[in-house]
């Protein structure tokens, strides 16, 4: 077996204290995870460390490791000592109950893998079949599909995707969580066991590229899943492609101030910047402005790193709540965004500010599904 | 410490929609999750938190379809050392009696001190298994128990009363508690864990197995008969009052006045 040490190549630190130079939620929370790397390294205090709460507060936004010249992970000994914990059995009842879920549902959000493709009622999709080969085969991410909030962002691509032409298919409702959260959460045995059973599942399907709506889904597979045949993309790309093929047009305007919030997973860790934003820019009316935090930059919403399941100690800002205020101050209507995840979280921001009557979070399909012609 | 640990596998009718099938008498249960019944889940983790602070040994015991055994890993994954699942067309499980002379059934000739079930089931909500089954067994019982404490011989529990009471018990062992929920925080039972309790022993058994007398226990013997099952009609509906607040208010105040509620 390798050691902690081994494992995430402690020795390669040279302690320069980029991570938790670049770490967002140092403003609000006690982790420092420069500290954890140094520590780390000492064996016998690997148990000590675990049972320290920081470690929970850490949100997967990878800019640790985005900023490190030693090109490590530190945010990865954190979800090590998590893997401790929850080996141990001893975690938030939150985290039990998804990760549960998982196990027996196929989805964090204890929803019956039945109903996973109710999202599709009342609309003319097509469903994947291993016989039959699609270009464009999508993989729709738990929370869009059981979350009545973000629904539409599938609702709205299955509009767009058939009045395009575009050749696609949906995962039935066997399609399975990627296992982005279940490994940010330190559950390593069950995120071994989706990589393989997910792996086996999509490598039945006969498709050109998988097409992923959420970033984490993206990322996940991209990074996680060596064995996967079909290049996995984010639907924002594909978007592109169609528009500059012209196969895509908007009716009326949105003569509104957008401004672009940068999701992690998609960005930092998924390299996708501009492509939302040429989507946006093609939105008639639609005047796009910036965060001053934008791109590699852009400031974390908490909503990924398992953060869906615990709650932060920290009485300070959220840091959506910081977001949502820069984008007052800039004078947005609109907030766009494009992972569930983040929707939720600067959704809540916004109307816990009152914000409601002047301002808007919006997931880019769901601006799009407004101005398509049907 | 011997403990069993009686646990049912129940669906969750909170997400989906519950519809009869065309019987009448059973329930679609096609779109549900299901997992181990809640309070039987606080049963597993306090039958486990007594085998770590006094030794011994538990058992689990269910009576449940094939895909229920992963409910049992699970609990074995916690820290349960093995299990027996009790699979039979023929028993009457509508009726609480009747699994309880199968559960019994599933005792016989084993030396136990303490069987923990849960105090109710998620599904038929009968509440009267577990102090069933202490009557089969012929020993001591206290429902609804939300403390346990072992002494020597015997167990003092808490039992949560209504109004919020609280009443303390000594109980002779052997016996049987049926738990409430929150009495401790069950645990996570991870993958590796799973795994690792797929070594673990795991009896699958049928009445004959069992030497019980189908007859004794199938829908005949039951003084229970199921009718039929039927999801009630809605016979009231809710009026949403619009206007302005002086408006609702007089609106609101009319409506009570008809109704000969002030
Ligand atoms: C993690 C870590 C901890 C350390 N802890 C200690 C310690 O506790 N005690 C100790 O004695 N030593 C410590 N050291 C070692 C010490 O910091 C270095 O040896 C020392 O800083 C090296 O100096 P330097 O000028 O080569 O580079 P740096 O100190 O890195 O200097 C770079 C800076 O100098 C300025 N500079 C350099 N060149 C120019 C230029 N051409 N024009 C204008 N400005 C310039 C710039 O501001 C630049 O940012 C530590 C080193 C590390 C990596
Ligand atoms: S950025 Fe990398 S090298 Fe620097 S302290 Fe952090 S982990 Fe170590
Ligand atoms: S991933 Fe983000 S939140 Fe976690 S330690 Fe790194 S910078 Fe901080």
């Amino acid at each position: 077996m390798q050691t902690f040490t081994e494992k995430y190549d402690l020795l390669g630190c040279i302690q320069c204290g980029r991570c938790t130079g670049g770490c967002p939620v140092t403003v609000r929370a006690d982790l420092n995870v420069r500290q954890f790397v140094n520590d780390a390294y000492d064996e016998d205090k690997l148990e000590e460390l675990a049972k320290l709460a920081e470690i929970w507060d850490c949100t997967a936004c990878h800019t640790c490791a985005v900023r490190c010249p030693k090109g490590l992970k530190p945010l990865e000994v954190l979800i090590g000592l998590r893997t401790m914990i929850v080996e141990s059995g001893k975690v938030e009842p939150t985290v039990r109950d998804a990760l549960q879920s998982v196990l027996l549902e196929g989805n964090p959000w204890e929803k019956s893998r039945a109903t996973r493709s109710d999202w599709m009622e009342g609309l003319d999709v097509r469903i994947a079949d291993p016989d039959e080969p699609v270009e464009n085969l999508f993989f729709v991410c738990c929370t869009i599909a059981y979350d009545p909030r973000v629904r539409a962002v599938a609702q709205n691509m299955v509009k767009l995707l058939n009045k395009a032409g575009v050749d696609y298919a949906f995962l039935p409702e066997d399609e399975s969580c990627c296992g982005s959260e279940v490994l940010t959460l330190g559950e390593e045995g069950l995120f071994e066991m989706q990589v393989e059973d997910n792996t086996e599942y999509l490598n039945e399907f006969k498709a050109e590229r998988i097409v992923t709506l959420s970033p984490h889904c993206f990322t996940t597979y991209k990074t996680h899943y060596p064995d996967l045949k079909t290049p996995v993309v984010h639907y924002t790309q594909l978007l592109v492609d169609l528009l500059n093929d012209g196969k895509l047009s908007w009716k009326g305007e949105l003569p509104k101030k957008i401004v672009y919030h940068d999701p992690c997973y998609l960005g930092k860790q998924g390299g996708i910047y501009d492509e939302p934003r040429e989507l946006l820019k093609s939105i008639p009316g639609a005047e796009l402005v910036e965060f001053e935090r934008r791109r590699e930059r852009s400031l974390c919403c908490e909503g990924g790193g398992g953060k869906m399941w615990v709650e932060s100690e920290s009485k300070k800002e959220r840091l959506s709540d910081t977001r949502i205020k820069d984008a007052k101050e800039l004078g947005a209507e609109i907030v766009a965004v494009a992972c569930p995840f983040c929707v939720l979280t600067l959704e809540d921001s916004m109307k816990g500010l009152g914000y409601e009557e002047e301002m808007r979070v919006a997931e880019i399909m769901e601006l799009l599904g407004e101005l398509m012609e049907t | 410490m011997k403990t069993f640990v009686c646990i049912k596998y129940v669906p969750d009718t909170s997400e989906a929609e519950v519809k009869l099938n065309p019987d009448g008498l059973t329930v679609d249960d096609s779109r549900f999750s299901f997992d181990i019944n809640d309070a039987d889940n606080y049963a597993v983790e306090e039958s486990v938190i007594i085998k770590e602070a006094q030794g011994g040994e538990v058992t689990v015991l269910s009576i449940g379809p094939k895909k229920s055994e992963v409910m049992i890993r699970m609990a074995m994954a916690k820290g349960c050392d093995k299990a027996v699942r009790i699979e039979d067309d023929r028993i009457a499980a509508h009726d609480p009696l009747m699994v309880a002379k199968v559960l019994a059934g599933g005792l016989k000739d084993q030396e136990f001190d303490l069987v923990l079930t849960g105090c109710m089931a998620n599904d038929d909500w009968h509440m009267s298994t577990g102090v069933a089954l202490a009557e089969e067994l012929g020993v001591n019982h206290a429902s609804m128990v939300n403390k346990v404490e072992i002494l020597d011989g015997k167990v003092k529990v808490n039992r949560e009363l209504e109004g919020g009471l609280m009443e303390v018990v000594e109980v002779d062992l052997p016996a049987v508690l049926t738990i409430q929920t929150g009495i401790n925080e069950p645990r996570y039972a991870p993958i590796r864990g799973i795994r690792q309790a797929q070594k673990k022993e795991l009896n699958v058994v049928s009445l004959d197995d069992m030497g019980i007398d189908a007859a004794a226990v199938n829908a005949d013997a039951s003084q229970v008969v199921l009718e039929k099952l039927y999801i009630p009609e809605v016979e009231s509906s809710a009026e949403f009052i619009e206007g302005e607040p002086d408006e609702k208010a007089e609106k609101l105040a009319s409506i009570l006045q008809k109704g000969g509620l002030v």
